[in-house]
């Protein structure tokens, strides 16, 4: 469903549209299932490979008093010593439909979506991911605003100006930002910026503690925008530069100039329209990967989004927080993608729906 | 308590007390020391004996931060040290640790009693006194009722799991599980407690217990109302009964205290609490790392762990002067050890046990956990100085041979058939970089001496229910020496040795606290302890478990901790409290 | 493997329908190839330079233990004289630089982060080489099958892929690692670690290959030479071993040298998050996640990692984007 464009006749009838659009959503359903399947199995089989019995998971929701038989029930009633594929059924059934959960003296609902009972915490995971969200968001966006602008700008100006130093400056900058891990990058910035120089909050500053005031905000995440922006940069104006190359060969562009079109038209109507198709299907990717958790930049600053959570729980064996992190960002992922498919056919004119 | 917030979590094991008896009187909590003044000099320890910047002024906002989590705001199901100190503001339970500077801190003051406890002759039951006129925040009066279903509604550990369980084991329950389980609104079948009027309440036990003052004053007998309670979901809004009331209480966000309007410090004429702030802010799951940062800049009161600043901090406050003068080098009764498990083989081996105790690292133990200043002493023995009848014992010359001592280790190993040395594994908890090093440092160690070791990290929030805690998985992953830390529940041999030493704790479903000892002379020695009415006689036994302990080598003492506490400029009538091992949450305001 | 990382996408890994156009549309003819692309590859002076790099890094990690031996110190061996009693911090300004400690000292234990990071090299590179040949094994087998075949199996193989590529593969990675036991299918300790390390990174990085080399055979499937080869009654091993395989030699040779650097950033990634090799054995993103903690009172820790990451990665880069070039000179 990322595979590249087909090329063909442009669509004709709205029809085709529609039903383009509903063919594409029943196959991100079955996917969104397959990976909750997937993942629910593996989640279900590696605790027993690290050795654990449902007893053992039980015993976190047993209060410190319980005995061996205290646990082995609620075990039982937990449903965990039940097969694989009766578990799984309970967990989709929790998804769509909400679920209760028995786990002694009261019996809590978990509504739909439900994700399950986090071990550590004894709440729900839903409305814990809901909580973190606006983190992750305000980050991923931020930055993905930055990278879009400058990575798709450095990369048209070095294709143009191809061979140049502008070029070759840029793309040896761009190397070297693809380069470079966020934890070094932000490390360094942290304490450049915000220990020596004092200009951005430290690491671990919640943006979403400014209250109303846009402006701390935006200074709170400052500092992770760039860096994070800076390293997707450098890969985007690397796939724009090439993409550039190749669109401003092709026949059609000729065929542009030939109609004596501006060499600026020709640049932003045609070239660059047709270079975006790529680093589309590539941008939705991204950002659905980074809205599932951006983990290694909120575990940098300290920013507490749902990659961070989803780590700390993983720490702690909070299986049911993982798993929820785990669909939630498998779900970012197909959704990007299927919105990304349908955008092909506004951006490239060549894509045929299919 | 737990000092440590983040022990708590899973050290709590169930206390069964055996065989107690009597132990004469509530002379525990005679000895309250003189108080040592104050001062307005900002100097290095400054607020260790005596109050800093001493102050009668009402008023501002005082602002604390929690970089981890709390366990529970509710006080029938918290565990945390931190918690403890910091819930007397918004709770009063029977009896309280004293708001004062110097060992008074370490005494019990009559809260919501009159009195301390009145002990029957076998002091198997409990008289306390309620004073009259002491007001919940919605105005209904405080009665007995309301202390005997706190009580209750704590036993049940499946829907309350966090708080400690001395009530459970120590009153006489019958077979009673609490209100939720039981559904009757007069607790008719809770007779272990009893409330012959609106202001008396007695406790009855299983068993005698002289020290039961201390259990008095767990926040467990901070009282609710049954009407209000809501099981799980009270921590959302305890009801107040001290000095201020939540305004705001959100989960994982903060916590926002502000004055209670129906607190009466006529009422309260005991206990020293100042209640100084109109509003106490505290943001929870902040940056440790920026907790620090704000608090050296001033934008920050107070760390409400009370653990002291991120090693990464020190460097800051001890390498200038005028930082240093605002820090304190609190003690604590808390012991970082090492647990030498004697069922892993060859440690079953006294000898190859002694081997461990020699070889070890004591100075990289402590550089592990911060240093002299800030991760505390070199333990020579297992007891805490602040226990009161603590006596040191260096037996192995761990202060003279800081670093080890390879040819007594060596000589150990002879004597165990294990002249080569052995190979085993140390177990510590994944997510605390002081324990990561202090198991890097005692690899080295034993490497010196042929006792070649693999490092094994596990999360903590399992380490001691389903791992390191957990007799067979320790034994069969072969966890031979396990990297653990315990503060005293409450400051005397009781309250810190039972649950590290007494084998008859050891469950083996896991969960454990004690890890490594498995004597029965030690366990002997408790309970001829807890008959042993004469205070000195019965210190001198504590005494003797420690030199038990020692001499068998269960347990290697690594660090007395301390902590390296930093008070910002504005923070007035500042001292750290005996009792907690941390800054006094009662007493402090803001400038 | 399309950005398994927020660090490493696009760029490095970019995938088939882009950057890599050239190579996967008109694939490179096998036999004028080699030298050809020497002479390209030979006048391309970044990515040489880069390839230097390259083979002195993998030098220094086979010889690991004899550069310490000579300039440095065990890697686990604590100097307690050179930090700070009470703060932890090395004794001497920039983080412990001298003429005995080249890169500085770990700050609490004094160990020589010259050695460390020397040593570090070592497991680095090697599971980032192992990794990637899971990959191009896994990626190569399935992407010819796909390719060749078509049909039914080719749409099974392609929404595999597609199931891959939606996976939080980082998250994923880590609640793996982090929950496998001490001990499983015969090995223990950091045996094991790295086994399943490779594992995972190889395993979830094969779809990129994949994709490349299935687009690969459906191009090379229609050509003139495998039709005759068809036509002459060749079998289909023949086909696929001896006309096919040759042909998708150097899209292989490319793409690997380019997903090499990903999986070193992968496994520093791991080890940053605290699940990748156990200490005391040093590894570069373990030595990073010691000195985030630092980064205000001993900012010079994080260096010696960081910039062995970054030029390691840098190094691996460059020589592969040369390799790109010289292979496809279109794509320049």
């Amino acid at each position: 469903m990322t595979g590249g464009p087909d090329r063909g006749p442009p669509v004709t009838f709205a029809a085709d549209v529609v039903t383009y659009i509903i063919r594409r959503l029943i196959a991100a359903v079955i996917l969104l299932f397959v990976v909750s399947a997937v993942t629910f199995a593996i989640f279900f089989l590696v605790p027993r490979i690290a050795g654990f019995t449902a007893d053992d998971l039980a015993s976190r929701y047993t209060g410190k008093t319980a005995g061996a038989e205290q646990t082995h029930e609620m075990a039982v009633k937990l449903g965990f010593t039940d097969p694989m594929y009766e578990q799984y059924g309970r967990f989709v059934k929790g998804l769509v439909a909400g679920r209760d959960f028995d786990t002694g003296p009261s019996v809590e609902h978990c509504p739909a979506p439900c994700f399950g009972y986090s071990f550590i915490k004894q709440v729900p995971v839903w409305p814990e991911i809901v909580g973190r969200m606006p983190v992750t968001l305000s980050l991923a966006l931020g930055a993905a605003i930055i990278w879009l602008g400058f990575g798709i700008g450095t990369g048209v100006i070095s294709a143009l100006r191809r061979g140049t130093f502008f070029d070759r400056a840029s793309m040896g900058i761009a190397l070297a930002g693809v380069s470079l891990p966020i934890f070094f990058t932000g490390l360094l910035a942290l304490s450049v910026f915000s220990y020596a120089l004092d200009v951005t909050p430290p690491g671990g500053t919640d943006p979403t503690e400014s209250g109303n005031n846009p402006l701390e905000w935006a200074h709170a995440l400052l500092l992770p925008w760039i860096t994070l922006a800076f390293l997707y940069s450098a890969g985007y104006a690397r796939l724009t530069r090439a993409g550039m190359l190749e669109t401003m060969n092709e026949d059609f562009i000729r065929t542009a100039r030939a109609k004596g079109l501006t060499e600026r038209r020709v640049v932003t109507k045609h070239g660059l329209r047709s270079a975006l198709t790529p680093i589309v299907t590539i941008f939705g990717l991204d950002l659905g990967l980074l809205l599932g958790g951006a983990i290694l930049t909120e575990k940098t600053f300290g920013l507490p989004g749902i990659g961070k959570w989803a780590v700390d729980s993983i720490q702690n064996n909070d299986l049911p927080v993982v798993l929820g992190v785990t669909m939630v960002g498998a779900f970012f992922v197909v959704i990007a993608n299927l919105v990304v498919d349908l955008m092909y056919a506004v951006i490239d004119p060549r894509v045929r729906l299919g | 308590m737990k000092r440590n917030r983040m022990i708590s979590a899973v050290a709590a094991g169930s206390a069964l007390l055996m065989g107690l008896a009597a132990c004469g009187g509530s002379s525990n909590d005679a000895d309250s020391g003189s108080s040592g003044g104050s001062t307005t000099t900002a100097a290095y320890n400054a607020a260790i004996g005596k109050v800093f910047n001493p102050s009668d002024k009402k008023g501002g906002t005082l602002k604390l931060a929690n970089s981890g989590d709390w366990d529970s705001v509710d006080p029938g199901d918290t565990y945390y040290g931190f918690s403890w100190n910091f819930l007397r503001n918004y709770g009063r339970s029977l009896l309280v640790f004293k708001s004062a500077p110097g060992a008074e801190g370490n005494s019990l003051a009559p809260d919501l009693a009159e009195g301390l406890g009145t002990p029957s002759n076998d002091a198997k039951t409990w008289t306390y006194k309620l004073r009259k006129g002491i007001k919940f925040e919605d105005g209904t009066e405080i009665k007995s009722k309301d202390v005997k279903y706190a009580v209750a509604r704590q036993l049940d550990k499946e829907t309350l799991p966090n708080g400690p369980t001395y009530l459970n084991d120590l009153l006489d329950l019958q077979g009673y599980e609490g209100p939720y389980k039981d559904n009757d609104p007069t607790m008719a079948k809770f007779t272990a407690v009893e409330t012959p009027d609106d202001y008396t309440i007695v406790f009855k036990l299983s068993k005698s217990f002289s020290a039961f003052d201390y259990i008095a004053a767990l926040p467990a007998t901070v009282p609710v109302p049954a009407a209000k309670d809501t099981g799980t979901k009270y921590k959302e809004h305890p009801v107040s009964s001290g000095p201020y009331k939540f305004e705001v209480n959100e989960v994982d966000k903060r916590v926002v205290l502000v004055r209670n309007d129906q607190y009466d410090p006529a009422t309260d004429p005991a206990s020293g609490r100042k209640a100084l702030p109109d509003r106490i802010e505290v943001e929870l799951k902040a940056n440790a790392a920026d907790v620090d940062n704000r608090l050296l800049d001033g934008t920050l009161d107070v760390d409400i762990a009370g653990t002291g600043v991120q090693t990464e901090t020190q460097p800051k406050i001890l390498n200038d002067p005028e930082q240093k003068n605002r820090a304190d080098s609190a003690p604590n009764a808390r012991l970082w050890y090492s647990g030498i498990n004697s069922d892993v083989a060859p440690l079953d081996n006294v000898h190859c046990r002694k081997a461990i105790m020699y070889a070890a690292d004591h100075a990289g133990y402590q550089r592990s956990y911060g240093g002299a200043e800030a991760g505390g002493d070199i333990a020579t023995n297992i007891m805490p100085p602040q226990i009161p009848g603590f006596q040191k014992n260096d037996q192995y010359g761990f202060e003279t041979d800081k670093s080890g001592n390879v040819e007594k280790a060596k000589q150990e190993l002879q004597q165990c058939g294990k002249a080569d040395g052995f190979t085993t594994n140390i177990a510590y908890r994944a997510e605390r970089p002081k324990e990561k090093n202090t198991a890097e440092a005692l690899q080295q160690a034993f490497n010196k001496v042929g006792i070649k070791t693999e490092l094994k990290g596990f999360p903590q929030g399992d380490y001691s229910k389903l791992y390191a805690g957990k007799p067979d998985y320790a034994k069969a992953n072969n966890l031979g020496v396990i990297i653990y830390g315990w503060g005293a529940d409450w400051n005397d041999g009781f309250g810190f040795l039972q649950q590290i030493v007494d084998s008859r704790t050891i469950r083996p479903g896991g969960g454990n606290t004690n890890i490594a000892v498995k004597d029965p002379q030690v366990d002997q020695l408790l309970d001829k302890a807890l008959t042993t009415t004469d205070k000195t006689a019965r210190e001198s036994l504590w005494n003797d478990i420690d030199k038990r302990v020692m001499d068998q080598a269960y347990i290697l003492p690594g660090v007395w901790a301390k902590g390296l506490m930093y008070r910002p400029e504005r923070l007035t009538n500042v001292f750290v409290s005996e009792a907690y091992g941390m800054y006094d949450y009662t007493a402090m305001g803001v400038q | 493997m399309t950005a398994p990382l927020e660090v490493t996408e696009s760029a490095a890994t970019a995938p088939p329908e882009a950057a890599l156009a050239g190579v996967s549309r008109k694939a490179i003819q096998g036999r004028s190839l080699g030298q050809i692309a020497w002479m390209r590859l030979k006048r391309d002076k970044v990515a040489m330079a880069g390839g230097v790099v390259v083979v002195f890094l993998v030098v220094v990690a086979v010889f690991a233990p004899l550069i310490i031996k000579w300039w440095g110190y065990p890697y686990d061996e604590f100097h307690y004289d050179l930090v700070d009693d009470s703060t932890g911090l090395p004794l001497h300004g920039w983080g412990g630089m001298s003429w005995d400690h080249w890169f500085g000292v770990e700050p609490i234990n004094g160990r020589d982060l010259f050695s460390r990071v020397v040593y570090g090299a070592q497991f680095s590179l090697l599971i980032a080489f192992l990794a990637t040949l899971v990959s191009v094994v896994i990626g190569v087998v399935m992407g010819v099958i796909a390719g060749y075949f078509g049909g039914w199996v080719d749409t099974a193989i392609s929404r595999l892929m597609d199931i891959f590529l939606a996976f939080p593969l980082l998250l994923f990675a880590i609640a793996l690692v982090g929950v496998m036991p001490n001990d499983a299918f015969g090995l223990s300790g950091n045996s094991l670690r790295v086994g399943v390390i490779v594992f995972i990174i190889g395993f979830f990085g094969w779809p990129y290959i994949g994709r490349i080399i299935r687009g690969q055979v459906l191009s090379l499937r229609e050509r003139e030479f495998i039709d005759a080869a068809r036509s002459l009654g060749a079998r289909r091993p023949y086909i696929l071993f001896r006309e096919l395989l040759p042909n998708l030699m150097a899209p292989i040779l490319v793409y690997s040298t380019l997903l090499i650097p990903t999986n070193i950033l992968f496994e520093a990634a791991l080890s940053f998050l605290g699940v990748g090799i156990q200490r005391p054995v040093p590894s570069w993103g373990d030595m990073l996640q010691d000195a985030a903690k630092w980064y205000q009172t001993d900012t010079q820790y994080m260096l010696p990692s960081g910039l062995a990451i970054f030029i390691t990665v840098f190094a691996f880069n460059l020589f592969g984007d040369g390799l790109r070039d010289a292979l496809d000179p279109r794509a320049r």
